[in-house]
């Protein structure tokens, strides 16, 4: 048995010692629900990422601190200048067809995956070189899945609707402790939660408003960090006066909505990044200010005082957050007409992921979301707070709140080293099992 | 107008006004059934939406009542005495509760006023309804009106509240229905009929959605708003009377006796005008029937009754027109009969009276013509006698101057028969007077030629000749042996009639018919009676004169197929005129 593979084991004999209750079983089928309807199971496909995190591997991970830690690469180092970099491949790993995985597979997924670099297998490593400094590189390749040797491998696949994944069984670090994983593409997330409660499902997006439901009757609740940026957007071209952008900025009260309507889950901010990545973001004000609102509302011309917000009815509570907001202008003297399907709205309410444990490329990937002017790529946190500032300063973009992904999970399942879901959001299922139900217990 | 044309006019006008007044009388009739019926139903209606309201009110309060008594609220309430507690753990719980007690509106405001949830509204969570907190006593008050704000627009409600309580804590629940659509369309509404809602400040709905164009309205809900009671008033839509509708609207008060709304009864009058502009078609197709069916009656009737009238009028023209003969033939039994009987008898009697008269004036003619030549043979007889007595004498006495005697006695006679012979001859003339021979003539030198005989006994007598002759004047067919004899006779009378002088005027004129001859003196005239009588054969006002002359004249005209006529007064002259073709 390879050494990897003791761990779990080795760990699963001592909890038989300590008790049955937390002892993991092998086996089981793990019943997924999910919003997202890829049509495709590609390694770098965002709406794929957590069905992709479980299937493709990168070279290297970042911990939670946001330390690279080996993956398929046991090790690197680099040459002074940063422009040639070697990995070190973990040997003896497998490909789910069963070959063996080769430093050029991983320089053609390299290749593939990141342009800009070139890639080459020099024995059992790969080299990595670049005209400019790979600064970075540790970063892109913890964010990149290369080659197909996850914990799980596809067994089938209809696109949109149903992904059934089975355990690898040559898995480098161990044999996941689940048999299979049935996902079901495209549920709704009031479906998930009666199907939750149903028993029907295992592992379900939950809404921030479901937060209790989701946890009664020995349910569990998991989350990742806030890494959802909910924001108003204003389309370009329209609400051009600052005033009217200040004025409803102003009169948001973000507190109650964070209490009532998001059940105090995530963080509400007036920041791009949230407070856990980049450590200023509540030097951004993010109270409410009716009086100001009022004054900047009173100053413009009645015909102005009118905007149409719109919403993605997929973005959790985002209708009773548009219409929360909409109680709030008004109490500005703003009217804000709410609506599903303006297509020429002047604000939207947006949802933005944050995919990077890096701050500084995070910034760059949500204002490339959010169509503002890309900021550079700095290295400290009071550049990186100043470019934030210069991008919020015309409040095209009004942040509201940094919520984390929230999913709630069976009673019997169980997780064997947590947490089953990462700071990102990503799904850790290798170290789920599933207990066995007392015959007649409720699910 | 013809009688029968009045008779018409007065049928054709009998039926009019008959039908007019048989139509005002059923349109009157139909209009007061209508309206009666509009007032019954309208009366009906509101007395539905009455008994409707007040069965809301009723279901509201209880409705409202068991949310405010139900486990979960109390639960509730104890769960808001929690220090964390309020909207973020109830946040959602009005929704399903309204929808289980079929409300439309549902608000659970703790005892502070913040709004817990609110089902209509749910992001006005922890906003305050500071009104709510101002009574206490809401278990005892029926439900009542209120406009109640929604994210995009207001509705009017019928709410209800009640309060929860707990040792200290309280919790409100306010529930309610909409008055709108759904409410409209619980009403059973007869055919003509609608029910509308309006709110203030100015939503006017029926059971389908929102009324466009309610301007017409205004009016009504402005009297509305100023005297808060139930009013009625007919609206015109557009100029069609057959649009028009009549409004029974009653106010919604709200508790603060605010108008909140009314509740407008409308009732098309398109069926009533409808069956208005019927009956008026009806009654012009029945007038112009009876107008037709006047004319055929007329007709018959005028002709039936007119046939006797008409026949007696011809008889009379037939009469004047000189047919003395003329008979009526109606055989009717009234008062036409006895006209036509009548006539018929004066024809009769002026047949026999004409012939009377004829045969007298035949009597007076012949003893004129007896005293005529009674007299105009008297005259040579005398000489006669005188001369033949004359030669008896002779003869006795004076046997030696016989012969002297003799031969101028016989010179006597002869000369005396030759005047008889004379006066014989003319007598025969007129008798055998010859028909007239035709040719072209020209009347301008027949009379120039028939006044040269006379010029020397013109000049003698003092008369002047005016001579005024139309130069255009077209030849004619005539005899003008005859029709010179005619003008000679007429220029020796006109002489005649002149013995101390004066003008003599001979005229031709040109006419479109034919030519016209004028001789005219200027002697002493006629009278009327003279000029009656004038062409009568042997009648003379001279006193010499076989009174054959104007009568020849006459029947040489007549014999041309022409008129001869005179006018005269006495004093001022003679005219006498031929018209010839």
């Amino acid at each position: 048995m390879r050494p990897s593979a003791w761990l779990p084991l080795a760990a699963v004999s001592a909890l038989a010692v300590c008790g049955g209750a937390i002892r993991p079983r092998y086996g089981g089928t793990l019943r997924v629900e999910m919003r997202a309807a890829p049509a495709a199971l590609d390694a770098n496909t965002p709406e794929a990422s957590p069905l992709a995190a479980l299937v493709f591997e990168p070279l290297l991970r970042l911990d939670e601190t946001g330390t690279p830690q080996p993956c398929l690469a046991v090790s690197w180092q680099h040459e002074g200048t940063g422009k040639r970099w070697q990995f070190n491949l973990r040997p003896g790993v497998k490909l789910h067809d069963g070959t063996q995985m080769t430093p050029g597979d991983v320089a053609s997924a390299l290749q593939a995956a990141l342009p800009g670099l070139a890639a080459t297998a020099n024995g059992e490593a790969v080299i990595i070189r670049a005209e400019r400094g790979l600064s970075s590189l540790l970063l892109d390749l913890a964010h990149t899945r290369l080659v197909s040797t996850g914990p799980f491998r596809v067994s089938a696949f209809e696109p949109g609707r149903r992904v059934t994944l089975a355990a690898n069984q040559d898995y480098w670090d161990g044999r996941p402790f689940l048999d299979g994983i049935d996902v079901q593409l495209g549920r709704p997330l009031r479906d998930q939660l009666v199907d939750l409660e149903l028993g029907k499902t295992d592992f379900a997006e939950i809404a921030p408003a479901d937060l209790r439901r989701a946890s009664e009757h020995g349910r569990a609740v998991w989350s990742s960090s806030p890494v959802n940026l909910l924001a108003l957007q204003f389309t370009p071209g329209r609400a051009e006066d600052p005033r009217l952008r200040e004025a409803l900025a102003l009169a948001i009260d973000r507190a109650a909505m964070h209490n009532v309507l998001l059940q105090k889950q995530g963080e509400a901010t007036a920041a791009l990044l949230p407070q856990w990545l980049s450590g200023y973001a509540f030097a951004f004000p993010a109270a409410q200010d009716l009086g100001r609102a009022r004054a900047l509302a009173g100053s413009l011309p009645p015909a102005a005082r009118t905007l149409t917000l719109t919403y993605d009815p997929a973005v959790r509570a985002a209708r009773s957050l548009a219409e929360r907001v909409a109680v709030n202008a008004r109490d500005a003297g703003l009217a804000v007409q709410v609506s599903s399907q303006a297509a020429q709205a002047d604000v939207r309410l947006v949802e933005v992921r944050i995919r990077s444990l890096d701050a500084a490329r995070a910034m760059v990937e949500v204002a490339a979301a959010l169509a503002l002017e890309a900021p550079p790529f700095v290295a400290t946190t009071a550049a990186l707070y100043e470019a934030e500032h210069q991008l919020l300063e015309g409040r095209r973009v009004i942040p509201l709140f940094h919520l984390p992904d929230l999913y709630g999970a069976g009673s019997r399942v169980r997780v064997f080293a947590p947490p089953a879901v990462t700071r990102l959001g990503y799904w850790r299922f290798d170290q789920v099992w599933l207990a066995v139900k007392p015959s007649g217990t409720a699910p | 107008m013809t009688f029968r044309t009045r008779l018409l006019l007065i049928f054709s006008l009998t039926v009019v006004i008959a039908v007019v007044f048989v139509g005002a009388i059923v349109s009157t009739t139909t209009r007061r059934a209508f309206e009666r019926l509009d007032e019954q139903r309208v009366a009906a209606l509101t007395a539905q939406f009455r008994q409707e309201f007040l069965r809301r009110q009723r279901e509201i309060a209880r409705q409202v009542k068991d949310i405010a008594q139900a486990d979960t609220t109390r639960d509730m309430v104890i769960g808001l005495t929690r220090p964390d507690a309020g909207a973020s753990a109830y946040y959602e719980a009005a929704q399903p509760v309204a929808t289980a007690h079929n409300l439309d509106f549902l608000e659970l405001v703790s005892g502070n006023g913040s709004i817990v949830s609110s089902a209509q509204w749910p992001a006005r969570f922890d906003y305050h309804e500071d009104w709510v907190t101002r009574r206490q006593d809401w278990d005892t008050q029926e439900p009542f009106l209120k406009r109640e704000e929604l994210p995009s627009d207001t509705a009017l409600a019928l709410v209800a509240v009640r309060m929860a309580q707990v040792a200290d804590s309280k919790l409100y629940v306010i529930g309610g229905q909409a008055l709108d659509r759904e409410f409209l369309s619980t009403f059973v509404l007869p055919a003509g009929m609608r029910a509308l809602l309006y709110r203030e400040p100015q939503s006017v709905i029926d059971a389908s959605g929102p009324v466009p164009q309610t301007a017409a309205l205004a009016p009504l809900i402005n009297e509305i708003r100023q005297r808060r009671t139930d009013l009625t008033r007919t609206v015109n839509w557009s100029g069609d009377a057959a649009g028009a509708e009549t409004f029974h609207g009653i106010p919604l008060i709200g508790p603060d006796n605010e108008l909140m709304g009314a509740f407008l009864v409308g009732s098309s009058r398109r069926e009533q005008v409808g069956l208005e502009r019927f009956l008026r078609r009806v009654e012009i197709l029945v007038a112009a029937g009876g107008i037709l069916l006047a004319v055929l009656v007329t007709f018959w009737t005028t002709a039936r009754i007119t046939r006797p009238v008409e026949a007696l009028a011809a008889g009379a023209r037939a009469v004047a027109g000189g047919d003395w003969h003329a008979q009526v033939d109606v055989r009717s039994g009234d008062e036409i009969g006895a006209l036509a009987a009548a006539f018929n008898q004066m024809t009769g009697e002026l047949l026999e009276q004409r012939d009377r008269l004829v045969q007298a004036e035949r009597v007076a003619a012949w003893r004129e013509l007896a005293r005529r030549l009674a007299h105009e043979l008297k005259n040579p007889l005398f000489p006669l006698q005188i001369t033949v007595e004359n030669l008896q004498r002779a003869r006795a006495t004076h046997p030696e101057q016989f012969d002297e005697v003799f031969r101028e006695s016989t010179a006597t006679l002869l000369a005396e028969l030759g005047i008889l012979r004379g006066i014989i001859g003319r007598f025969s003339d007129f008798a055998k007077m010859p028909p007239p021979r035709l040719e072209t003539v020209d009347l301008n030198g027949l009379v120039r030629d028939s006044l040269k005989l006379f010029e020397a006994q013109m000049q003698a007598a003092g008369v002047e000749l005016g001579l005024e002759l139309a130069p255009d004047l077209r030849a004619i067919q005539a005899d003008p042996s005859q029709l010179g004899r005619a003008v000679q006779n007429l220029v020796l009378n006109a002489i005649d009639a002149m013995p101390s002088g004066g003008r003599l005027t001979v005229r031709t004129i040109a006419k479109e018919s034919g030519v016209r001859l004028e001789v005219a003196d200027t002697g002493q005239g006629l009278t009327q009676e003279e000029c009656d009588r004038l062409f009568t054969p042997y009648y003379t006002t001279k006193t010499h004169g076989t009174g054959l002359g104007l009568a020849i004249v006459q029947s040489v005209v007549s014999d041309h197929g022409g008129k001869i006529a005179v006018r005269s007064e006495p004093g001022k002259g003679a005219t006498f005129t031929i018209d010839l073709h």
